[in-house]
């Protein structure tokens, strides 16, 4: 296992684990736990707690007050076998926080030891938690296991997306070796309200078949839970078209608005869902969308 | 071997006159033959024994299996959280739409045929809302159908609305619809086998194309079918 640096903040200064608990023998066990408050119209970073290479930048306000940016960080780079990844964020009441990454996630070659990432977000009633990160690259023989668990109480927001690239497409690289596990299930007041398994093993039928991945290298996706949909919003949102030949579609079920495409680019899914976040963002938090300026770089 | 009034039982579950209103559903098939992913009976075959695979195998069919344990044992919790994981599960507007519209058909129907006792029905109607699989689950476990026969039962019915769907639309002959269904039907006795051996940590509803197809048919311009 190559040394990797591990930044500490006061917080995990206090911590009793020592260094040999979070680079275990099996990899990196890495914990990043946020919470966000209002204060007077407010967003504030109230709290925050790290074990291990997971860590938060300092709260950025390029939108005023109201809107707490974090980027989430993860030093090494890349996850490897038996690393873990655990990511839990709270944003209390009448709070808004936008987390993006500021790079592709990217995960290597497994050495037949399976790497997970877990996310648990919590979001009180009159909140709003959006979850934009950059691509997921999972690398050839990759073995990925990726939960996410959203919470939401009354009338609180969640807007997110994922985008998946099979295989590191810039060297050629098709995801021939490999599984992916990736499981993502969104609750309103205990109801489920969302759910969506993917168990994929690289070189199954399903990749190329027209039901599933039809040779597609980039799966993406995009969830917004904040109730019904106006009819005018999923309108203008249907008639936005990617920059490629990608499949797209849209759809709004009583509880979500979703998004999703199939293609070859990272960088065109994304775009598609940022145009449908500048349609969707007044609707669901009131406010236009504003691009935060780490995906420029 | 079935008990006869099972087999009678079982044949009127699977049969088309179940007033459920499947027939009405393509489940994306048709914008798939709109977009001329599937144009023929080739094709017609298979994507719907890939969706047979990929969807019914990996989520619905194994979630039925666990309604049916779930029925048999008395377990109203564990019915209730299959229930509430197939219906979030079905990702696009007209498939959960479908999934409730023909759960609820299923539900009334039960009623109105007087035979169930009240503690049956109250047990049923007190999950909501109720999936197509869960109703099934409950109907079968009344009339003492085998769990798998009564798996086969419900993928043949699917296979048939598939196939229909797929000659009225594409459009296919008689016989090229029976030899569809003779090879379906030679696949589904294997996709029922290893939905019941799923473990829980794998189901998957991970089918993009066909979701993807779901997506497109809300706005398909000319169409027979509700999803």
């Amino acid at each position: 296992m190559q040394s990797l640096p591990i930044t500490k903040t006061a917080d995990a200064a206090n911590d009793p684990s020592t260094d040999a608990d979070i680079a275990g023998r099996n990899g990196w066990l890495a914990h990043l736990e946020l919470g966000f408050v209002a204060v007077d119209q407010r967003s504030v970073l109230a709290r925050r707690r790290h074990k291990g290479p997971l860590v938060v930048q300092k709260s950025l306000y390029p939108e005023g007050s109201g809107i707490c940016h974090a980027i989430i960080v993860h030093p090494p780079g890349g996850i490897a076998g038996g690393d873990r990844l655990q990511l839990d964020v709270n944003v209390g009441m009448n709070a808004h926080a936008l987390l993006t990454t500021p790079g592709a996630g990217k995960w290597y070659k497994a050495n037949h030891e399976q790497a997970s990432q877990q996310l648990g977000f919590k979001v009180a009633q009159d909140a709003v938690l959006e979850w934009f990160p950059q691509e997921t690259i999972l690398f050839d023989a990759a073995r990925a296991k990726l939960e996410t668990r959203i919470e939401l109480t009354t009338n609180a927001v969640y807007a997110g997306w994922e985008i998946t690239c099979f295989g590191r497409q810039a060297a050629g690289e098709r995801f021939q070796q490999g599984t992916l596990l990736q499981r993502t299930q969104l609750y309103r007041d205990g109801k489920r309200i969302w759910a969506e398994f993917a168990d994929l093993q690289a070189g199954n039928a399903l990749m190329d078949s027209a039901v599933g991945l039809n040779g597609a290298t980039v799966n993406a996706g995009m969830l917004i839970a904040a109730g019904i949909v106006p009819a005018e919003v999923l309108e203008a949102c249907r008639a936005i078209k990617p920059e490629d030949s990608a499949a797209i579609g849209v759809t709004a079920l009583p509880e979500i608005f979703a998004a999703r495409y199939l293609g070859m680019s990272p960088e065109h899914a994304r775009h598609y869902f940022e145009s449908i976040w500048s349609i969707v963002r007044p609707w669901y938090a009131g406010v236009q969308s504003k691009r935060p300026r780490i995906w420029n770089t | 071997m079935l008990e006869q009034v099972a087999l009678s039982r079982l044949l009127q579950l699977a049969s088309p006159l179940l007033p459920v209103g499947a027939y009405s559903y393509s489940q994306g098939l048709e914008w798939a033959i709109e977009d001329g992913t599937v144009h023929d009976a080739a094709t017609a075959e298979r994507w719907i024994s890939d969706v047979l695979d990929f969807y019914l195998c990996r989520f619905e069919l194994p979630l039925l299996w666990r309604m049916r344990q779930a029925w048999d044992d008395s377990d109203d919790a564990a019915l209730s959280e299959w229930n509430s994981l197939f219906c979030a599960g079905r990702e696009t507007a007209e498939a959960r739409a479908e999934s409730l519209q023909m759960g609820y058909s299923l539900v009334r129907l039960l009623k109105d045929l007087e035979g169930f006792d009240d503690g049956v029905l109250q047990r049923l109607t007190s999950i909501t809302p109720a999936s197509f699989p869960l109703a099934y689950a409950c109907a079968a476990g009344v009339w003492q159908i085998p769990a798998i026969a009564s798996m086969q039962a419900y993928a043949w019915s699917w296979a048939e609305n598939q196939a229909s769907a797929a000659m009225k639309t594409i459009p296919l002959g008689q016989v090229a619809g029976q030899r569809m269904l003779l090879a379906l039907g030679q696949h589904i006795a294997t996709a029922v086998q290893a939905a019941c051996e799923l473990h829980d940590d794998q189901l998957c509803n991970f089918a993009p194309g066909l979701t993807l197809a779901g997506c497109r048919h809300e706005t398909q311009y000319s169409r027979l079918f509700r999803s």
